[in-house]
């Protein structure tokens, strides 16, 4: 009993220090818009031109504001494996497109979900991933390849 | 004993803080004067906003309901202006690359232009381009851009050239338009690294796509309009790019030794077309058309030459993987009759990033012909590079490349690089 103890102590440790890292991997990225934007529906390499910031204006004109969450969140990490980059190449590639004249300025990278909620208010051309979870009223959430959060076959899960 | 003992110290323990916390009759008087401060301070404060705005005093319950409306607009306002404030780039921002390179030769001459070598000297420490970039927004769709270098030359002679300086605007994704100093879109090399070596994976760059300033062979930089956007086209992301300007190459000659060569450059059009399809992204294919009308003053003030540069590309860049391959056609035709020469080109480059480093391999070849006045300092130069590039940090970048260039006529010509290259 005296040597178990440790061990169990040992085990909730773990377990508690583990729990919300799975949750945070667990739950799909979800592709938000102002519910301004009168899109509902995004293919994978339509997202893909958004996140390289190829594609600047959407369909009526709007600007495209992308927003992001801070590196080694997983909305940041999501979009890191859209783009095919690691956070170097993504720093590098920003970095690149200022200097083409091709973008103003890199991305912003929010701290935090309420933040990127208020950035999604306050531009009706805004667009961020969001972990599922934190979808609140305010966002407009978008099929992902014909499919929402959640469902089966949803690329960003 | 031991019983008793425990019982004493815990009972200490218990009523120790007890004792500390107890007040004494002098500390009851402090509180109270002090909470009384605090009681008259706040009636000082809310005095002095009744008389900054007198709503948030009215009794009115008609104005009681509207002012929590007031000021959910106003916080909507205060939201909106400070995401604004945080994402518009407003005034003018800067931006700069900078480069500490050493570079040796297994010979005493410079080679492709002279960046600080002297002859007579086989290494030698060099600072390279001091690039400060700037841009500013003006509007949503207008916005303007230069790039100024301090460029270093012989025996540490520095100059400085306004390598762009260009109003943009951008009506759509369809049509983007630029007017001022540009690189031109000859080849995908020039359209996308531009002056900064820190955005480059090798330590310089292949000689075709040197500037010519440098002893590169195009015209590189033109002052002129530029329109670039999309087309319509689905998956396979078709892009163009048309420009018309003056170039004004003048190139020194490789080794540094004799005049400048000046091709008095007539106005050129460039038009090229690219494929980003969605299906494969990273993965670009294009290719271009430039012409101009360039002068031999040498045979006479009115002999014209044509010159036609094509250009095709294959590039991919994802997932680590960098892999440029651009080919080119030079083609320069008197006018009135006479040698057309046709002179080749191409480089490959492959790198893949392992965690900070990226080694990295490129072959280049170009041939000139020697009758060609323009170029006949180069002729035959072929071979291998390879090197790596080390990031220390995300703006500090250290590469080594080792050069082995096959030359007809000469030596083979053996160099050594070592860069620091860095964003700030």
């Amino acid at each position: 009993m005296k040597v178990k103890t440790p061990a169990l102590i040992l085990i909730f440790i773990l377990l508690v220090r583990w729990i919300p890292v799975a949750s945070a991997q667990g739950g799909s990225i979800a592709v938000v818009v102002n519910p301004q934007n009168s899109l509902s529906t995004i293919q994978m390499a339509e997202l893909r031109r958004v996140l390289v910031g190829e594609k600047r204006y959407w369909t009526g004109g709007a600007t495209v504001k992308l927003f992001t969450r801070k590196a080694g969140t997983p909305e940041h990490n999501a979009m890191l494996k859209v783009m095919g980059m690691s956070e170097a190449e993504y720093k590098q590639y920003w970095t690149s497109r200022i200097y083409q004249g091709e973008a103003q300025t890199e991305p912003v990278a929010l701290p935090s979900n309420g933040m990127q909620r208020e950035a999604l208010t306050a531009y009706p051309g805004a667009i961020a991933l969001i972990d599922s979870a934190d979808v609140k009223p305010g966002m407009k959430v978008l099929k992902l390849d014909g499919k929402l959060p959640g469902e089966d076959g949803y690329p960003l899960q | 004993m031991s019983y008793a003992y425990r019982i004493g110290v815990a009972f200490l323990l218990l009523t120790l803080p007890v004792l500390a916390q107890t007040a004494q009759p002098d500390d009851q008087e402090t509180i109270r004067t002090l909470v009384q401060q605090v009681k008259e301070l706040q009636q000082k404060v809310a005095a002095l906003e009744g008389k900054q705005d007198p709503t948030t005093t009215s009794t009115s319950p008609a104005k009681q309901e509207l002012a929590p409306q007031q000021e959910k607009q106003s916080d909507t306002s205060a939201q909106e202006s400070l995401f604004q404030e945080i994402h518009e780039v407003r005034g003018i921002q800067w931006r700069g690359f900078g480069e500490m390179n050493y570079k040796v030769l297994n010979q005493r001459q410079p080679e492709l232009g002279s960046f600080g070598f002297v002859p007579g000297s086989a290494g030698n420490f060099y600072t390279g381009d001091f690039d400060l970039f700037l841009t500013s927004k003006i509007t949503d769709k207008a916005s303007m851009l230069a790039e100024v270098v301090i460029g270093e030359g012989d025996a540490q002679s520095f100059d400085v050239d306004l390598e762009r300086v260009l109003f943009r605007y951008d009506y759509n994704e369809h049509f983007r338009l630029s007017m001022g100093r540009y690189h031109t879109g000859v080849g995908y090399y020039n359209a996308t690294f531009h002056s900064g070596k820190w955005l480059q994976t090798t330590a310089d760059r292949p000689l075709i796509m040197e500037f010519a300033n440098d002893g590169g062979l195009l015209p590189t930089q033109a002052v002129g309009v530029s329109v670039t956007g999309t087309i319509p086209s689905g998956v396979l992301g078709l892009n163009y790019t048309a420009e018309y300007g003056s170039s004004d190459t003048i190139r020194p000659n490789l080794d540094g030794v004799g005049d400048f060569t000046d091709e008095n450059n007539g106005n050129h059009i460039n038009v090229g077309l690219f494929a980003r399809p969605t299906i494969v992204p990273g993965l670009q294919v294009g290719g271009s058309v430039y012409h101009d009308r360039i002068s031999n003053f040498e045979l006479g003030p009115s002999v014209r030459l044509g010159q036609t540069i094509v250009n095709a590309h294959v590039v991919y860049n994802g997932h680590g993987v960098e892999w440029l391959n651009e080919g080119f056609l030079l083609r320069n035709a008197y006018e009135e009759g006479g040698p057309v020469y046709n002179m080749p080109a191409f480089y490959s480059q492959f790198s893949k990033r392992f965690g900070k480093t990226r080694p990295f391999f490129r072959y280049q070849y170009v041939n000139t012909n020697a009758n060609s006045i323009y170029h006949d300092d180069v002729l035959l130069r072929h071979g291998p590079s390879f090197g790596a590039r080390y990031d220390f940090t995300d703006a500090v970048a250290f590469k080594t490349q080792l050069d082995h260039t096959i030359r007809k006529g000469k030596p083979d010509l053996n160099g050594l690089q070592m860069q620091v290259a860095f964003a700030f």
